[in-house]
């Protein structure tokens, strides 16, 4: 069990700003889907160190991303 | 390595792993990238076993996307934290010997413009604090001195955080790290201003808060080393294990500092601003 990020892509597709992306320190792990206008997390890269959670919540109050529980090897 | 050499030999696409084919079909190679295009493309370093929430990958992985030219570039690094992410990538990598990696460079850019009279040949160094200002320090020094046409960049993170967090010649004045009890009793070492007295012809501080502007820098210091000589760039990539910064807090972090004593500093030669002038303007021009 850990954390990962998830991204709210309806809250998310009303904002098109694409912060996140910019300041997450994997590759590919959080992208940008532009067909949408909405992030998305690529859920096996992601160690969980919401910064990401900082840039949307903290810094842009918009509150899109959330932390979530998931579960291996089941 | 260029497109051509990553390409896949028909009929062996179904085999290859799928970040594989991501690189070939949605790369950055042959591709004009800006920095925020990030997260719409596959980018050149792949997953990486650095920690989570550390800023040194943040800063790695805007270098990859600010490469002018990723095919025609060789980046070296040594023992540390940023050689993780720099042998993940899709650039020809090499590992020197703990503090030689600037001596490794001259060489290398050296035969490079034997080999390839006609070619610009990147070569880029990334190295923590320790390597470049402790350990590799003579070697450092005197590639500045020779003026050998590469670019170093130093991923400072004030500590050695690969061994247990023992003091380095870059640690703030005071504080106290898991190795080092007693307190720091010596001021940080002013890295920019030695570079630019030992003959760098670009020398730039920068926290990473702005990725735009980490990528303007890195590219500057990566076009003007081809022609004039030595260039130099400090960044502030805090290490949020042995400083205890809690994950989420990293980025304040960086920008807290970025207020004291990691204010943006950029400084070049007469020479580089006339030349980087007129590329940028030039690439304006192509943009409009």
């Amino acid at each position: 069990m850990y954390f990962v990020a998830e991204v709210d892509e309806k809250e998310c597709s009303k904002y098109n700003c694409k912060q996140c992306v910019l300041f997450c320190p994997e590759p590919n792990c959080l992208n940008f889907k532009e067909s949408g206008h909405t992030a998305w997390v690529w859920y096996d890269r992601c160690k969980g160190c919401e910064i990401c959670v900082y840039v949307c919540s903290d810094l842009l109050k918009r509150n899109c991303i959330e932390m979530v529980m998931v579960k291996t090897g089941d | 390595m260029g497109l051509e050499y990553v390409k896949i030999s028909p009929g062996f696409e179904k085999y290859m792993p799928r970040d594989y084919v991501d690189l070939v079909e949605f790369g950055q190679f042959g591709k004009e990238i800006d920095v925020m295009q990030m997260g719409q493309f596959k980018e050149l370093v792949e997953e990486h076993p650095m920690c989570a929430g550390c800023y040194m990958a943040y800063f790695i992985r805007v270098f990859y996307t600010a490469l002018p030219k990723p095919e025609d570039t060789i980046v070296l690094g040594t023992a540390g934290c940023a050689r993780l992410a720099l042998s993940q990538a899709a650039v020809p990598f090499i590992y020197g010997n703990y503090g030689d990696t600037n001596a490794v460079a001259s060489g290398l850019k050296r035969a490079l413009s034997i080999r390839f009279p006609d070619k610009e040949k990147d070569v880029v160094v990334i190295a923590g604090d320790g390597g470049l200002m402790d350990i590799g320090f003579g070697m450092t020094m005197h590639s500045w001195f020779r003026r050998e046409k590469f670019t170093t960049i130093m991923v400072d993170n004030e500590v050695y955080g690969n061994t247990g967090g023992q003091e380095s010649g870059m640690s703030p004045k005071g504080i106290q790290l898991k190795m080092a009890p007693t307190g720091k009793k010596f001021d940080k070492i002013n890295a920019v201003e030695l570079a630019q007295t030992a003959g760098c012809v670009y020398v730039a501080r920068i926290s990473p808060t702005n990725p735009k502007r980490i990528a303007k820098v890195i590219r500057r210091a990566i076009l003007a080393a081809r022609k004039f000589g030595p260039t130099f760039i400090h960044a502030y990539t805090s290490c949020n294990i042995e400083y205890s910064i809690p994950t989420r807090e990293v980025l304040a972090d960086a920008r807290q500092r970025e207020k004291k004593d990691f204010k943006f500093y950029e400084w070049m030669t007469d020479e580089v601003k006339e030349y980087l002038n007129e590329i940028e303007k030039k690439a304006k021009e192509v943009k409009s």
